[in-house]
């Protein structure tokens, strides 16, 4: 099987526009973005992995990345909150916060490309020391941000492969 | 007024909530899915239904076909907060028999406008 094709600018683009434009609404601050990374040559420190599946002509996942501390002022302020008084809301934040990313990215590939994709319901997982591997032939493409408070977060594009491909 | 805010994120139930707080409504009926929505408006009626489209169970797009099916709550208003923004989504949530929609992510105040137009209506 030939390798997945490397992922389009355009991608990049509008899961860029996609991931800014949910910190701003959802989050209320801005990030700010720098280069994106492609392949593996950085894998992002996280505590906290939210991830979205999707499906179409193009298929993949969408996943963030972040410490639990950003993780915690990220559910804070989605939910109005004192981070003091988080329990037990931060998975279903982040997931949330993933899905709009996803589901954002996905509305403007639509308008841009008129592919129509299927995403799946998202995953959150908290842990450590723990790296995401895929068993299937991907590209991937990695985004760095930063908060206001300096901390890093990141959103991956994974792809496998376009239909007919 | 009551409302009833149909969605499998309680993140999202939440910030809906605390933007009908602002707008001075207190009382609030919350589901995880349209199946529990329906459980909820079989214990009495809602001023307006706020739903998610994709969720366990039940959709919200089929949680509305059957509110419009039935006769003693089938005028009820429905506002649709979704992710599923392309043309044919809105199409499809329309004919099911939303009222008025918002589209993930939105800013406070989008949400304050489509709650206040739908209950104007």
């Amino acid at each position: 099987m030939p390798p997945a094709p490397a992922i389009e600018s355009l991608f990049i683009d509008e899961l860029t526009a996609a991931t800014r434009d949910v910190f701003k609404k959802m989050v209320f601050q801005e990030v700010e973005g720098s280069s994106p990374i492609a392949g593996e040559a950085r894998r992002p420190k996280a505590n906290v992995v939210g991830q979205v599946a999707f499906a179409g002509k193009t298929s993949g996942v969408v996943a963030f990345y972040s410490t639990m501390d950003a993780a915690q002022i990220i559910t804070a302020s989605m939910l109005g909150i004192e981070m003091k008084n988080i329990n037990g809301e931060l998975p279903d934040a982040i997931g949330e916060l993933t899905n709009m990313i996803a589901g954002s990215f996905r509305t403007r590939v639509a308008h841009a490309k008129g592919e129509m994709w299927a995403i799946s319901v998202p995953t959150v997982t908290i842990g450590s020391d723990f790296y995401t591997r895929y068993v299937s032939d991907v590209q991937r493409v990695l985004c760095p941000f930063r908060m206001k408070n300096k901390a890093e977060l990141f959103v991956e594009l994974i792809v496998t492969r376009s239909a007919g491909q | 007024m009551r409302f009833l805010i149909v969605d499998d994120s309680s993140t999202m139930r939440r910030i809906i909530i605390n933007t009908l707080n602002k707008l001075g409504h207190q009382d609030v009926a919350e589901a995880g899915n349209g199946k529990e929505g329906l459980d909820r408006l079989n214990a009495g009626p809602v001023d307006l239904i706020i739903t998610d489209w994709n969720m366990p169970e039940m959709s919200g797009i089929d949680f509305i076909r059957t509110v419009r099916s039935m006769p003693e709550i089938k005028d009820t208003p429905v506002l649709m907060v979704t992710t599923n923004a392309a043309k044919d989504d809105i199409v499809e949530a329309l004919k099911a028999g939303v009222n008025s929609y918002v589209v993930k992510p939105f800013t406070p105040d989008t949400m304050k406008e489509k709650i206040e137009a739908v209950l104007a209506r």
